[in-house]
């Protein structure tokens, strides 16, 4: 991943983060809300090949873990993106190319998403953080999963060419 | 891919794994670094959600309103028959007025406790991919306001300041699952711990295993030393189900809050407070409700059958 490309991805979540902070968490969703963040970040992750998996998913996560709302320690959500952004990178030599079936690859990000939201609550678990009880997280799982899957083709063409547009002569 | 190329990928993966690890025990330890970089990012944020807030505050309630679209389906016909411009000039006063309107009750409530006040607008909510309750409020220590400050709406306790910047706060809200606060039973003034769940439900545990708690018993809370993080004294809730039974070392209980949390608009940030609790309890007024007493009409007299007359046994 180029340095340059680096640059746009960090400010492409950044924007991404600031809507998401700003904007999307002002709607009052039914069953829980919708992380557009995680869901853009994931599908981010999908597109790019090894290395530019795992760098995406460490910038996101770094990204994340300035939300001031946050009660997580600094780098949790940049351990678990990245390490989710590996299991993408491997399991996309093994399986198939998910981008390619539009139907799979929503499929795939909302599992990538409620993984993220699994993790982040085993991890902050294991730190002794309090994030409520099993059903209201639950909740909050299925919720995500919903309206991943509901928003996820609205901006996947979007976010296709927009990923298109953002490579080099060489990476294409 | 090539072998090489492989290892740099591991190498790559292990280099982003540490640093994250790093600042994960960075945080843990309390650098302030890391704290810091929250602070600048919510310094940032606040003109844009103060804008976002100002434009999107329609849209917000979108999915609420689509839920009980068919218990108001008789009225939105009748506003679809306004012309549009009224119907634009009519929702921004009626977000005004909302907003005036629980203003006005928070002031009374600060009023009738004798605390001095900070009033703020709410301009975002948590996010959803942290699993927090909290909201932004448009005032900050310029205002102010400081962490562990007691955060009222205009029915009761609705959290604490968590953090602040110059302009805006951040507060943990009462439904946060990591919310604690210590309350008191206005009837028996037994004391107690009042937990967030993360939901509209909330727990509460008397530390008297001996107290009884029962439904419909007032919470109010307990205060804190030097008022942080509570004044004494703010209406927190409600006890609508109750476990005494014998066998359980302390008794627990199910509990509303006043504070409807997914409606707040205008709240309030405590900035001082009397030491002692207020003489009169600050529970919430109750909306004024039209009573209609009703007259019998005289209705014909009957004569009494003789089974039905009262007889004096000799």
């Amino acid at each position: 991943m180029s340095p340059v490309r680096i640059i746009y991805t960090l400010g492409f979540f950044f924007i991404l983060f600031v809507l998401q902070e700003s904007a999307i968490s002002l709607i009052h969703f039914p069953i829980a809300g919708f992380s557009l963040y995680l869901a853009l970040a994931i599908s981010l992750i999908a597109f790019e090949d090894h290395n530019g998996a795992i760098v995406s998913g460490f910038l996101a996560g770094i990204v994340l873990d300035l939300s001031p709302t946050s009660n997580a320690p600094f780098g949790q959500w940049a351990l678990i993106l990245t390490s989710i952004a590996f299991l993408f990178a491997v399991n996309r030599d093994s399986i198939a190319d998910v981008t390619t079936s539009p139907i799979t690859f929503v499929i795939v990000v909302a599992g990538g998403v409620t993984l993220a939201l699994i993790s982040y609550l085993s991890f902050g678990a294991l730190l002794g953080e309090e994030n409520g009880s099993l059903g209201h997280d639950a909740t909050v799982l299925a919720g995500n999963l919903l309206w991943t899957i509901i928003f996820t083709p609205m901006f996947l063409p979007a976010l296709r060419r927009a990923h298109e547009y953002s490579l080099t002569a060489r990476e294409r | 891919m090539a072998r090489g190329g492989g290892n740099r990928s591991r190498l790559l993966l292990v280099i982003l794994l540490v640093t994250a690890l790093f600042f994960v025990t960075l945080d843990l330890r309390g650098v302030s670094l890391t704290k810091g970089s929250r602070s600048v990012t919510q310094t940032i944020l606040a003109p844009v959600q103060r804008t976002v807030s100002t434009i999107f505050s329609p849209v917000g309630r979108f999915f609420g309103d689509v839920k009980n679209f068919g218990k108001t389906n008789a009225e939105l016909k009748q506003a679809l028959a306004t012309n549009k411009l009224l119907k634009s000039k009519l929702a921004e006063n009626s977000d005004t007025k909302g907003q005036l309107a629980q203003l006005k009750s928070v002031l009374d409530l600060a009023g009738r406790g004798n605390y001095k006040v900070a009033a703020a607008r709410v301009i975002a909510r948590g996010s959803a991919s942290s699993f927090s309750q909290t909201i932004t409020i448009d005032a900050g220590s310029s205002s102010g306001i400081r962490s562990n400050m007691t955060v009222i709406s205009q029915n009761g306790l609705i959290g604490v300041v968590k953090s602040t910047t110059s302009s805006t706060s951040i507060v943990l809200l009462l439904s946060d699952p990591s919310f604690k606060v210590g309350v008191r039973i206005a009837r028996s003034q037994s004391v107690g711990v009042l937990s967030g769940l993360g939901s509209t439900e909330y727990s509460l545990v008397l530390l008297d295993p001996s107290g009884t708690i029962q439904t419909g018993d007032i919470l109010l809370t307990n205060g804190s030393e030097g008022n942080k993080p509570f004044v004494p004294g703010v209406p927190v809730g409600v006890v609508v189900g109750a476990d005494n039974s014998a066998a359980s070392l302390t008794q627990t209980a199910t509990v509303n809050s006043y504070a409807n949390l997914n409606d707040l608009g205008v709240v309030s940030v405590i900035l001082s407070a009397p030491t002692t609790a207020p003489s009169k309890p600050l529970l919430p007024t109750p909306n004024p409700t039209v009573t209609v007493y009703v007259t019998p009409a005289p209705s014909p007299v009957l004569s009494p059958t003789p089974s039905a007359s009262p007889t004096k046994k000799k």
